[in-house]
């Protein structure tokens, strides 16, 4: 079959070049309106730490492996208990849907050093029955704890009450190593989480 | 009972307590309260005749305080001509980011350094540049980001949208207003519904002018429903001309909220059924021009300041079906922005709007005590706006630290 021309001033175009440009256009268009599912807000910031083991631990262990990470103390009686709460929902949940297994870890990093030692750390895990094959509680000394703490855009300090004030902030890290979402305890959903998770898990990296 | 089932109920039990303290309204719901009565009054202000720079003023608002009701420190933004109008806490309540309708500047203000004197450690230039908007109006913390809303395309014309930044001030994403509600103006969420709402104003190539001069056929009647999570438009609602701030209900059982219609001269709800479809009506009819909308702590009542007919309206809307007007406070002259104490027993006034809209040069703080009779001036309060060494000032929005 003989393409129909069509001519505009100088310019001859066959039909295919017209439907290819529409659908370029098309794309374009559609790209310009789409909105990213979970963008990139920007690299985490790596970190140098210890682990309920004595273990050294750093962020680049986790490369190729969603992780969840979470900054808290292990005597705060503010949002920490029901943010790690959550967090041993979110494993549990995780692992009833064999997730664990295609590569999700959960982090949970002390804002407490002085306090959270490892054996701390351990006790601390055992009352949400947390599972340290794939939830590693964090701690270091105190000079590369607050380097942490800062690069990650969170902060401690002493509140009149004893206690520590600081940001509740849960943060989602790609296989990456980019972080693509923060919660707060609002949006920590074990449902809307395990989505995020699988979305991410679904990526090519 | 296992370790467990105490660690939950000791969870459940902190979370109780932190809502009792959690009272402030109008704020992002990400944004720390605070735990105790106010001790600084931030106003964020234009130089009226815009040939000085714009600044924040710091009143003392502690009880008790030697200078209390008077400005102990005045923040200059550096800057003339921004015709700064709304501000924001970032999520940890560090950090005050100041919207300019007029510059497209932010200003980033620390807060927690020293309260009673705020710090500007850094300008944005241009902040919707790389969305492609201008006007920014309402910033609003989520976690450790801000999501801003614009009045304009970066023309100055339509369609405008939303955009997420970092909270150091990097552009994160974009949201474009759909074709068919290409208007922007307030933003409010409700993280347990996964819903958003977008109100409608008007353009900068529009509001530029002086009001004599508006075009009001070119203002939205909008409202839109959105999937937050999936930032999708999930309704579409028409409600009355120039619905502008948006407030959720705070109980977590009602799936409304209320939006003060500036043109329509009313009140309106917009509301979700059983099955999530959200539909809006007409609540009441208020005074003239209602500006601002504000919320008491315990969801009863609704504050709306009538720019026109200078009065502040208490409406009590614990029966959406009978929604009663039950104090009426007239202030002074064009009433605008209003800042409900935590514990719902104050609210803090100001009355300048736009600089291309005022009609008074009488520029004030002032006070209103929220009593069970109804909205009391309080006489003993009284910020003068008009006598600084730069001239008068044009005071807008409020925070409390």
């Amino acid at each position: 079959m003989a393409l129909q021309q069509f001519s505009i001033g100088n310019c001859q175009w066959s039909i295919v070049n017209w439907l290819s440009a529409i659908v370029c256009l098309a794309f374009c268009v559609s790209i310009t309106q789409a909105v990213e599912r979970l963008p990139v807000i920007q690299k985490a910031p790596d970190f140098d730490l210890m682990d309920q083991s004595g273990k050294r631990v750093r962020l680049a262990d986790f490369k190729g492996k969603v992780t969840l990470v979470s900054f808290i103390f292990t005597t705060c009686n503010g949002s920490c208990p029901a943010t790690t709460s959550r967090m041993a929902k979110i494993q549990e949940h995780l692992e009833k849907k064999s997730l664990l297994e295609k590569g999700v870890r959960l982090i949970s990093i002390s804002l407490d050093p002085a306090r959270d030692t490892p054996a701390v750390l351990r006790g601390y895990m055992r009352l949400y029955e947390a599972d340290g094959a794939t939830w590693s509680f964090l701690t270091g000394p105190p000079e590369k704890l607050s380097k942490t703490i800062a690069a990650w855009g969170m902060w401690a300090k002493p509140a009149a009450n004893g206690q520590l004030d600081h940001p509740s902030r849960v943060f989602l890290v790609d296989r990456k190593g980019q972080i693509r979402e923060i919660y707060n305890l609002d949006f920590l959903r074990v449902p809307w989480v395990t989505e995020d998770i699988e979305f991410l898990l679904r990526e090519k990296h | 009972m296992s370790s467990r089932i105490r660690f939950v109920l000791a969870t459940l039990l902190g979370i109780a307590a932190l809502s009792v303290v959690h009272a402030e309204t109008c704020l992002s719901p990400f944004v720390k309260r605070l735990d105790r009565p106010e001790k600084f009054l931030y106003v964020y202000c234009v130089d009226a005749d815009a040939k000085d720079n714009d600044f924040v003023a710091v009143v003392d608002v502690a009880k008790g305080s030697k200078t209390y009701g008077k400005i102990t420190y005045q923040l200059d933004l550096g800057s003339k001509g921004n015709e700064t109008h709304h501000f924001g806490f970032t999520d940890d309540r560090t950090h005050i980011w100041g919207m300019s309708l007029f510059s497209n500047r932010v200003f980033i203000i620390d807060v927690a350094t020293d309260p009673a004197k705020p710090k500007l450690v850094k300008t944005i230039e241009n902040i919707g540049e790389k969305a492609g908007f201008a006007s920014p109006h309402s910033p609003y913390a989520l976690p450790g980001r801000m999501l801003l809303s614009f009045l304009s395309a970066a023309d100055g014309n339509l369609p405008t949208g939303l955009a997420i930044f970092r909270n150091d001030g990097a552009f994160i994403e974009k949201l474009t207003m759909p074709d068919d509600a290409p208007y922007g103006y307030d933003v409010a969420i409700r993280p347990d519904l996964n819903r958003m709402v977008t109100s409608s104003f008007t353009y900068f190539n529009n509001y530029k002018k002086p009001l004599a001069k508006f075009d009001f056929k070119k203002f939205g009647n909008d409202v839109l429903i959105w999937d937050y999570r999936m930032k999708k438009v999930r309704a579409k609602l028409k409600v009355g001309a120039a619905p502008l701030e948006c407030r959720w209900s705070l109980k977590k059982q009602n799936n409304y909220g209320f939006t003060n219609c500036a043109l329509a001269d009313s009140i309106w709800v917009w509301e979700g059924d059983k099955n999530d479809k959200y539909t809006a009506r007409k609540l009441c009819d208020t005074g003239k021009l209602p500006a601002d909308l504000r919320q008491s702590p315990d969801d009863r009542f609704l504050f709306v300041s009538c720019f026109v007919s200078d009065e502040i309206q208490q409406w009590d809307v614990s029966d959406l079906k009978n929604p009663k007007l039950v104090s009426t406070l007239k202030p002074g002259v064009q009433p605008n922005m209003m800042h409900v104490t935590g514990d719902g027993k104050r609210m803090y006034i100001t009355n300048s709007l736009l600089s291309t809209m005022d009609r008074s040069n009488d520029f004030w703080i002032k006070l209103a005590h929220i009593t069970p009779e109804g909205l009391k001036l309080d006489e003993t309060f009284h910020v003068d706006l008009t006598k600084f060494r730069t001239g008068p000032a044009r005071g807008h929005d409020m925070l409390l630290n």
